[in-house]
């Protein structure tokens, strides 16, 4: 990647709460006009992340730059930099203009463009405008906040902290009041303002799906430490361990021993697969998604096992299937009885292969 | 058994110790002497001296709770503060003189500032001259911002420890620094607190008596101490009562006046 892209860059950072370690030596960069997510569990550091860059945390190790330069230091109000809040922090006692405008009321006519007191209100007019229309709020400017349901809030949220044309939005947690209906829908609106504005958005997350649907970039994390990072689709046909599988879609994760190149042992046979460079006879880690297992006769498929119970998930039926040691989960369109005998099959590119991690 | 009779005992006390005696005062106030209906004991009540009376009464008032908001404010915010882990001691500390008699405070307060009291004592000691307060409005002040002080510290408090910390950050994160900050999101959002402060200053402050006559030596003469001479000295319950009415008015008025400016009344959490 070229150099010069990076707009924000964390080296060694790592941030403890008296004697609670929560972020461990954390290296990132996040290039310009970016969708950008921090994806883990809760207590992952993902929202101790965001308020590092945010300026709201200092790290106690290491150092956060942007645009090249040192940001240790330099207060939030400073920071081309704003904020989305989880609950959405709105401002109690203004109505929706005023907590649009908030911002832009701080600013010099100067900064706005114009000259005079007088213009620079009517440029904040202007503005606000724009954004209401841009969150689908547009008549809403007299209305209390207290008035606004879970999802008008966090419109009026999101409209703040845009309006002041910030070079990043950070969110945290930004839909996570929401009902999932809404949640979908504001998923696609926030993907589409980001590329119409072509602006950074730093976005925290335990969901992920909505990790994969929004993001260009995923970061996994879990225990204060980066799992992995790449696009979603690498991120999920490709989880560099065990947790990252396991945290990133419904996965089968069973031990198995490499052979060689392109064959691997698991559940009692071996397997073809497309994966090189391990060691022979190196214990390695199998991941295979429900949705990869073919349901085939009993007589034709590489394993054999028993249905112990079927689920219908709307899409799909999630079966349990059960083969001798282990207990395979398995998504299909067709339903088979509880009970019924039934052969498994794996294609080679479906399977893959991780290399076994020391456990700490 | 409906749990409203809980509340019987309460509203038996209720009614023998505030709503007889109000219904008394109501009667003394629109008859003579010899209980005929009148409205001249209001016409005794307004005449120049006592208006003086009310006047000087409403003026402390008002300096006793604009001296108590300039003083408490700014120790409330300090008190709510985050980075501040023994302010659970402090708030105790400010606590403590509501604990005491006011009576006991006020005489304390007369030992401390009296011609011979522990200040000029101590300005003797290193060489400074005496001062005379005792007798004075200042000296009167002085224990009037004593007494109610915590009055006001406390609702303030309340209403800023509430406040929600992101609410601030947000602030800062659109551009606002910390003065603008202040201004912009803290003082507004803790308008319910400082009306609560307010009235729990205002209304005491008004009808104060004893702390005038301690520390006033008799030189500072407020409604309070009016309405007792009324009643004791005088023995005309008759003006009294008339007099004390006006007060009622006063303070339901600056109420319903307040309640303007709060009227959700969130600042009364605590009350």
């Amino acid at each position: 990647m070229v150099q010069d892209m990076r707009l924000i860059e964390l080296k060694g950072v790592c941030k403890s709460f008296g004697d609670t370690r929560v972020l461990h030596d954390v290296n990132l960069y996040i290039r310009k006009c970016e969708f950008i997510t921090l994806l883990g569990p809760s207590g992952c550091g993902k929202t101790t992340m965001l308020r590092i860059i945010g300026g709201f945390e200092t790290p106690s190790e290491g150092e956060v730059y942007f645009d090249g330069k040192d940001l240790t230091g330099i207060p939030p109000y400073k920071r081309r930099i704003n904020t989305v809040f989880q609950k959405y922090a709105l401002f109690t006692h203004l109505n929706v203009f005023d907590n649009i405008a908030f911002g832009l009321k701080l600013k010099t006519p100067e900064t706005l463009g114009v000259k005079t007191k007088r213009e620079a209100k009517a440029e904040i007019e202007k503005r606000v405008q724009r954004m209401l229309k841009l969150v689908k709020m547009e008549g809403y400017e007299k209305r209390s906040v207290d008035s606004l349901s879970g999802g008008q809030q966090q419109r009026i949220a999101i409209a703040r902290a845009l309006v002041n044309e910030p070079e990043v939005l950070l969110l945290d947690e930004p839909l996570g009041a929401l009902d999932l209906k809404l949640r979908k829908e504001m998923q696609l609106e926030l993907k589409s303002m980001q590329q119409q504005l072509g602006i950074t958005f730093i976005y925290v997350t335990h969901d992920q799906e909505e990790a994969l649907t929004m993001s260009d970039t995923v970061v996994v994390l879990n225990g204060g430490r980066i799992q992995q990072i790449g696009d979603p689709k690498r991120i999920y046909d490709e989880p560099k361990n065990a947790f990252v599988a396991d945290f990133i879609g419904e996965s089968n994760i069973l031990p198995g021993i490499m052979l060689e190149d392109e064959l691997v042992e698991f559940a009692g046979r071996e397997f073809p697969c497309v994966d090189e460079g391990f060691d022979a006879n190196e214990p390695v880690d199998v991941v295979v998604r429900p949705e990869d297992i073919m349901v085939v006769g009993s007589d034709v498929g590489m394993l054999t096992g028993t249905v112990e119970s079927v689920l219908f998930k709307g899409v799909h039926y999630e079966m349990m299937i059960h083969t001798g040691d282990f207990r395979w989960k398995v998504h299909s369109t067709t339903m088979q009885p509880v009970g019924s005998e039934v052969g498994l099959s794996i294609v080679p590119f479906n399977i893959h292969i991780m290399r076994r991690e020391a456990k700490p | 058994m409906k749990r409203s009779w809980l509340a019987t005992p309460y509203a038996i006390w209720m009614l023998m110790f505030t709503l007889v005696p109000l219904v008394f005062v109501v009667y003394y106030a629109f008859t003579t002497k010899a209980g005929d209906v009148t409205i001249q004991n209001f016409a005794k009540v307004f005449t120049p001296g006592n208006l003086q009376v009310l006047v000087d009464s409403l003026r402390l008032a008002l300096f006793c709770t604009v001296l108590c908001l300039v003083l408490g404010f700014p120790a409330a915010y300090f008190l709510s503060g985050k980075d501040f882990s023994h302010n659970q001691t402090l708030v105790v500390l400010i606590l403590v003189p509501m604990w005491m008699n006011f009576l006991l405070r006020t005489y304390a307060m007369m030992t401390i500032l009296e011609n011979n009291g522990v200040l000029n004592t101590v300005l003797t000691a290193i060489g400074l001259p005496k001062v005379s307060l005792i007798g004075t409005e200042a000296a009167v002040l002085m224990g009037m911002v004593y007494n109610f002080l915590p009055f006001m510290v406390l609702p303030i408090y309340t209403v800023l420890k509430k406040l929600d910390r992101r609410v601030i950050e947000a602030a800062e994160d659109l551009g606002a620094n910390p003065m603008q900050v202040f201004v912009k999101v803290v003082i507004p959002l803790s308008v319910p607190g400082v009306v609560s402060g307010i009235t729990m200053v205002f209304m005491p402050a008004v009808t104060t008596f004893a702390i005038s006559r301690l520390l006033g030596s008799g030189m500072i003469y407020l409604v309070g101490d009016m309405i007792e001479d009324y009643y004791i000295t005088f023995t005309n319950r008759q003006v009294g009562s008339a007099l004390s009415l006006v007060m009622l008015v006063l303070v339901m008025l600056s109420i319903g006046l307040l309640r303007r400016v709060d009227p959700k009344g969130e600042g009364g959490g605590m009350w």
